[in-house]
C-alpha cells in the first residue's frame, strides 16, 4: 500500500468550546477519489475547515508527508490542498474570469496560467461564454461549475469538493460527477463531501461514513453500497427528508432531488 | 455669467481634492467594513510631512508628496497590523471607538510637537493663474486636480487589473472562499489600511498648497470625506469622483449665492437627501 496523501489521525476540532470532530481518522493515497458521506451536522464540513486551517485542531495532520501544525490557511493553499467550498462561494461581484483567476491567486507563472484558463474553458465550455459576466448572476449549475473551475486554475494536489449536488438538478450533477472523475484520471486527488450517499458512492473508490463528529465505517465504494447499516441509514435518511412517494423515485433514479 | 462658470471651476477644482481625500475612506470602509474616523488626522498629518519637507529640506510641495505618501503608507500599515486587526471582525463600534483614540492621540501630538499655530505651504508659484477667456485657473489648483484624476484612475486601475488588488476585493466580497484561496487577511488589510492612509497623505499635502493647516482640521475633513463616501457609494472609485465633484460644486454655489457660513448646511443636506433618494449612492447599486 503506497503512502498516503492525506493522513488525518486522532483529530479532534470544533468551534469555541463546542467540540464537533472526535478523534476523526481518514487517509487518502495519491489519484483516489475518497467519498465522505453522512448526513447533515455530521461534521463533514468541520473536518474539511480543520484540513484547510480555517478552524484549529488537535491530532495529526499530514499532507505529502508534511504536517500542517502550525500552518495558515494561506500556506495549505499554496501546498496543493484545495476546497470546493459548500455554497460555492464565488465571488460573486466578478467576472467568472477573474473568479478563476483568484483560483491562480498563489501562482506567478502567468504564461502557464494562461494555458491553464483555456485548459479549463475546455473543461467546462458552458463558462467560455460567459468570461465576463458576473458570477453571481448565473444559474446554481453555472455557479457550482465556476467554483470547481476557480478550484482547478490552483492547480491542487488534493481537491475537496463540498456538497456539490446541493440544489442542483440530477443531470447537472450527473455531468459533475463524469468531470470529477476526469480531473482524477489526469493525477488529482479528490475527497468528495456528499449528503447524496449514491452520488458520491457511483464515482469514489473508497469512502468513509461520519456520523456525530465520528467516522463509523470506512471501506471501498462497494462495500459501503452492499452495507445494511448504511442502505438503512441513507434510506432512512431519504424516507425523513422527504415525502415517500418522493423517496422511491430518488431512489429509483439513484438521486434525491433537491430542487 | 462668466461668475457663475468660474464659480463651477472653483467648484469642480475643489471636488477633485474633496475625491480623494474621500478615496482612502471609502477604500478602507469598502473592504475592512471600519469607519476609519482617524481619516482626517492621516490627511492632516500628510499635510504637515509635505509642510517640513519644504520649509525644512526645501523640497517643491508637489515632489514632497510621494515621500509623504510612503510615510503614511507605513504609518497606516503598522495601525491596521498593530491595532485594528485585533478588532477586525468584532462589532463595528469598537473600531469606531478605537479609531476615534487614534483620531484623538495624533491631533494631540501634533499640537503637542507643530504647536497649534496656522500653516501655509507657499511655493513661488502659489499665486500664480492662467486666464482662460476670462476665468481664472490657479495653477496650484489646477495641478492638484490632475494628481487627483491620476491617483484616483491608478486607484481603481490597481483594485481591477492587478493580482493584490484582486485580493483585495475578494477579501472585501467573501471573506471565507479569499482565505481558502490564498489570500492572508492580515497582509491585505494592513495593505489596503496602507493605501488608504497613504491617499490621505496625498490628500493632505495637496490640501496644504490650497489651505492653511493646523492640528485640528482632521474632524472636519472626516465628515467631508464620510460624506463623499456616502453620496458616492463605496462600490467603486467613480462614485467616489462624482460624489467630490458633486459636493465642490454644491458648496462653491452655496457659498456665492447663499453665503460661505452655509457650506456645511449644504453638504450636510445634501448627505440626507441622497440618503432618501439613493441610499447606494449616486452611482452605486439601488438597493
Amino acid at each position: 500500500m503506497s503512502e498516503s496523501l492525506l493522513r488525518v489521525a486522532r483529530l479532534d476540532a470544533g468551534y469555541g468550546e463546542m467540540p464537533v470532530l472526535r478523534g476523526v481518522n481518514v487517509d487518502i493515497r495519491a489519484a483516489e477519489i475518497v467519498a465522505l458521506v453522512g448526513g447533515n451536522g455530521a461534521g463533514k464540513t468541520t473536518l474539511l475547515r480543520a484540513i484547510s486551517r480555517l478552524i484549529p485542531s488537535q491530532g495529526e495532520l499530514r499532507f505529502d508527508g508534511r504536517s500542517l501544525g502550525g500552518t495558515t490557511a494561506d500556506q495549505v493553499f499554496e501546498m496543493g490542498l484545495v476546497q470546493v467550498p459548500e455554497g460555492r462561494q464565488l465571488f460573486d461581484h466578478m467576472s467568472v474570469e477573474e473568479n478563476l483567476q483568484m483560483g491562480a491567486y498563489a501562482r506567478r507563472d502567468k504564461t502557464a496560467i494562461e494555458a491553464d484558463l483555456d485548459r479549463v474553458y475546455g473543461i467546462f465550455p458552458a463558462l467560455a461564454g460567459r468570461r465576463r459576466q458576473l458570477a453571481g448572476s448565473m444559474s446554481g449549475g453555472e455557479q457550482q461549475m465556476c467554483a470547481m473551475a476557480r478550484a482547478l486554475m490552483a492547480r491542487p494536489r488534493l481537491l475537496m469538493v463540498d456538497e456539490m449536488s446541493l440544489g442542483l438538478a440530477p443531470v447537472i450533477v450527473d455531468s459533475l460527477l463524469d468531470t470529477m472523475a476526469r480531473i482524477r484520471s489526469e493525477g488529482v486527488t479528490v475527497l468528495l463531501v456528499e449528503q447524496d450517499v449514491h452520488a458520491a458512492l457511483s464515482v469514489a473508490d473508497r469512502g468513509y461514513v461520519m456520523q456525530i463528529g465520528e467516522i463509523v465505517r470506512e471501506g471501498t465504494a462497494k462495500e459501503l453500497e452492499s452495507d445494511p447499516d448504511v442502505r438503512r441509514a441513507y434510506l432512512g435518511e431519504i424516507a425523513t427528508a422527504s415525502s415517500p412517494g418522493r423517496a422511491a423515485r430518488s431512489r429509483a433514479t439513484g438521486r434525491r432531488m433537491e430542487d | 455669467m462668466v461668475l457663475l462658470l468660474q464659480v463651477l471651476v472653483s467648484g469642480v477644482l475643489l471636488g477633485g481634492l474633496y475625491a480623494l481625500m474621500a478615496l482612502g475612506l471609502a477604500l478602507v470602509w469598502g473592504v475592512l467594513n471600519i469607519v476609519n474616523l482617524s481619516h482626517g488626522a492621516l490627511i492632516m498629518l500628510g499635510a504637515y510631512a509635505t509642510w517640513f519637507l519644504y520649509t525644512g529640506a526645501h523640497i517643491d510641495p508637489f515632489a514632497a508628496l510621494p515621500i509623504a505618501a510612503a510615510s503614511l503608507f507605513a504609518l497606516g500599515y503598522i495601525i491596521q497590523r498593530g491595532i485594528l486587526n485585533l478588532v477586525i471582525r468584532g462589532p463595528m463600534f469598537n473600531t469606531l471607538l478605537i479609531t476615534f483614540g487614534i483620531e484623538v492621540i495624533l491631533t494631540y501630538l501634533a499640537q503637542l510637537w507643530f504647536s497649534a499655530d496656522f500653516r501655509t505651504i507657499n511655493p513661488s508659484y502659489a499665486g500664480s493663474n492662467h486666464a482662460l477667456g476670462g476665468l481664472t485657473v490657479p495653477y496650484v489648483q489646477a495641478l492638484a486636480f490632475a494628481i487627483d484624476s491620476v491617483l484616483t484612475t491608478a486607484m481603481w486601475m490597481f483594485l481591477l487589473r492587478t493580482r493584490t488588488g484582486r485580493g483585495i476585493r475578494a477579501a472585501s466580497q467573501n471573506l471565507v472562499a479569499a482565505r481558502l484561496y490564498g489570500v492572508d487577511p492580515k497582509r491585505i488589510y494592513a495593505l489596503t489600511f496602507g493605501l488608504g492612509a497613504a491617499l490621505a497623505g496625498v490628500a493632505g499635502g495637496l490640501y496644504g498648497t490650497v489651505s492653511q493647516i493646523n492640528p485640528y482640521i482632521g474632524g472636519p475633513l472626516t465628515a467631508k470625506s464620510f460624506v463623499i463616501a456616502i453620496i458616492g457609494g463605496l462600490d467603486n472609485p467613480l462614485g467616489v469622483i462624482a460624489g467630490g465633484l458633486f459636493l465642490g460644486v454644491v458648496e462653491s454655489l452655496t457659498a456665492l449665492y447663499v453665503g460661505p457660513t452655509y457650506r456645511d448646511v449644504a453638504s450636510f443636506g445634501m448627505l440626507v437627501l441622497i440618503l432618501i433618494a439613493r441610499p447606494g449612492g449616486l452611482l452605486g447599486r439601488t438597493a
